[in-house]
């Protein structure tokens, strides 16, 4: 009987918790008014980037990344895998979109100068998101094509394992600092 | 987590939820009918600009440096100069005497930090970083344009 109890009451403290977390950071949460749709271009950059690892994560199931393989491989995802054709596509277009909206995120924020102090954390995450994503392109883009035309020098599965691990792993990092300083210091107002 | 109550009166406020994630949900829409639609029509039929196919709008600048600079070394550690600018930008423009251009503006109350933290201006209204900026935009899209 003393268990059960104990078990309905960690039951309900876990419940109470959740809900204290979604009360504070959503339901009960208020912002200022002079928030604008181009606020959300950070927050686009993040959908766009998720986009690209789960349409990322589709590709790994059947690409090679060997030299001879790879480009059979990107092939036979567009001809014989369902639905691989549309998800390739996404993963190729996708960048162009989320490189495109880092940099009007960027822009916009050099443009109201919300970099200064006490944001340059803010600003340097964000800039080295932006150099890692451009990174995220140009070993992505090798993958796409035979090493055999001399476009890397680098070994296809040493680009496929910076490509899906090594990157994304920093990435990840940059974006953790990235969120937890704007939780901290807000996202344009003077402290 | 920042508070945004403080100092404000109740109508300077807007509840996050539903408004804040009724406008990223929105955005969020957008972009993916963007991405549907890019895939439908990408790569366009026509060019902007005279460039291999296998390089994008992105690296277009780097790739017309890459031509104009033939020594590798050179070109990485130019490369490198402009990812260390980029990065430090904030601490590049955080010096003292920016902050003489604004004092008929605002009031100081402690020191000239002070009113940097307090106020946030718009790059418009600094005009050696102003200048900065424009100046490394113009360099950006010429290297997009030039055909070297």
């Amino acid at each position: 009987m003393n268990k059960k109890t104990e078990g309905i009451n960690q039951e309900i403290t876990t419940k109470s918790f959740l809900q204290e977390i979604i009360e504070t950071n959503i339901t009960r949460r208020l912002i200022p008014k002079s928030m604008s749709w181009f606020g959300c271009m950070g927050g686009l950059s993040l959908v766009a980037f998720m986009i690209q690892v789960i349409t990322g994560v589709f590709l790994m199931f059947h690409y090679i990344p060997s030299a001879k393989d790879a480009v059979p491989s990107i092939q036979n995802i567009s001809h014989n895998v369902p639905y691989g054709w549309f998800i390739q596509r996404i993963h190729a277009v996708g960048p162009h979109i989320m490189i495109g909206m880092v940099i009007s995120h960027m822009l916009r924020i050099l443009f109201k100068g919300i970099y200064r102090r006490p944001r340059e954390l803010h600003w340097v995450s964000g800039s080295c998101l932006l150099i890692l994503t451009l990174f995220m392109y140009y070993t992505g883009s090798l993958l796409s094509v035979s090493n055999s035309d001399g476009r890397s020098a680098i070994p296809i599965s040493y680009l496929y394992a910076i490509h899906v691990a090594g990157i994304p792993m920093a990435m990840g990092l940059f974006m953790g600092l990235h969120f937890f300083m704007i939780r901290n210091t807000g996202i344009s107002e003077p402290l | 987590m920042k508070d945004y109550t403080k100092g404000r009166s109740p109508e300077m406020l807007e509840p996050f939820f539903p408004n804040e994630m009724f406008r990223h949900i929105i955005v969020s829409c957008f972009l993916v009918i963007l991405e549907f639609v890019a895939v439908i029509f990408f790569p366009l039929p026509f060019q902007f600009v005279d460039k291999p196919a296998h390089i994008p709008w992105f690296f277009l600048p780097l790739y017309n440096l890459k031509k104009l600079i033939h020594n590798e070394v050179l070109f990485i550690s130019v490369l490198a100069l402009c990812a260390l600018f980029l990065v430090s930008w904030p601490f590049l423009v955080r010096v003292r005497s920016y902050c003489l251009l604004f004092l008929n503006k605002i009031k100081i109350t402690n020191s000239c930090t002070d009113c940097y933290s307090k106020v946030n201006y718009p790059l418009w209204q600094k005009p050696v970083p102003f200048a900065v900026v424009i100046i490394a935009i113009f360099l950006v899209i010429n290297l997009c344009l030039i055909n070297v």
